[in-house]
């Protein structure tokens, strides 16, 4: 009877057949017990594979898993990407202007995101005036370098750093732009050079391109 | 493979299981999306807006070509 019983229970170990046959726990109580477990050998697969089983429980798990954790990520995407700007945002970021359209020696103002943009095509002289200005002496100093890419494009912001009026091209005492609001000048490389403003005309971020200048 | 590899490969670790789960996330959901875009592409064929658009640009020269 035992031996049946045993030879049912596959699964039990090695301890608790030294015990007896019918549990697991080896307290006292357990061990005085008359209670006799039932015999499920009958409902025990014959040919059952342990391995097969446990993988295809784990792999059910991992497949539940997998699916909520997609399900997890793009919930959570479709959160993120409603916070990014939208495209028509996007596509007034940038600003696409021809270069081969201004001939040397000629200002264009172009709108960016609300502001103008002044590009000037410059001549090799207003090049060389730009580059013989005594850094030093300026009030905000800045090489020409530092503000071009090409030294034949200056491209920056049209607005007076002083207080955001739009300068005037081609004016002003040292032939760059000149600010009528409060009389502030600037030279060929957009510097500060006489009047109120105290900084530079700023210059944005910008692509150069053969001749195609993206601002933004 | 036999299953007892299966198993000591990917299920033992918890890292590993956990681990697996997420990269396979990352490659299943693409899958997943184009899977099931181009299946609702398929049975809505006609009624989008790209094959709508294409047949109007089709009647847009149509008329085109009548005015010449």
């Amino acid at each position: 009877m035992l031996a049946q019983r045993l030879n049912g229970a596959k699964l039990l170990s090695n301890s608790s057949r030294l015990l007896g046959s019918r549990c697991l726990s080896s307290s006292i109580v357990s061990r005085n017990s008359t209670y006799r477990t039932p015999d499920f050998g009958s409902n025990v697969k014959q040919d059952r594979d342990a391995d097969k089983s446990r993988s295809y429980a784990y792999f059910m798990v991992g497949s539940l898993g997998l699916l909520s954790s997609v399900g997890a990520k793009s919930t959570v995407e479709t959160f993120v990407t409603s916070m990014t700007a939208s495209s028509d945002i996007l596509a007034m970021a940038k600003v696409e202007v021809n270069l081969a359209a201004i001939p040397e020696g000629k200002n264009v103002v172009v709108k960016w995101q609300g502001k103008p943009v002044f590009i000037r095509h410059r001549t090799p002289r207003e090049i060389q005036e730009a580059n013989s200005v005594d850094v030093a002496s300026l009030k905000d100093p800045q090489t020409d370098a530092d503000r071009v890419q090409d030294p034949q494009w200056l491209v920056m912001l049209g607005i007076c750093t002083h207080l955001g009026c739009v300068p005037i091209g081609e004016s002003g005492d040292f032939d760059g732009w000149f600010c009528p609001c409060h009389g502030s000048h600037y030279d060929i490389s957009g510097r500060i050079r006489k009047g109120p403003a105290p900084l530079n005309l700023e210059i944005p971020k910008y692509e150069l391109d053969g001749d195609k200048l993206v601002v933004g | 493979m036999s299953f007892a590899t299966i198993y000591r490969v990917f299920f033992k670790r918890n890292a590993v299981f956990v681990g697996t789960i997420f990269a396979a996330g990352f490659v299943f959901q693409p899958l997943f999306d184009s899977g099931i875009t181009s299946w609702y592409e398929a049975h809505n064929k006609g009624k989008l807006w790209k094959d709508v658009k294409a047949q109007l640009q089709l009647v847009g020269d149509e008329e085109a070509a009548d005015d010449e």
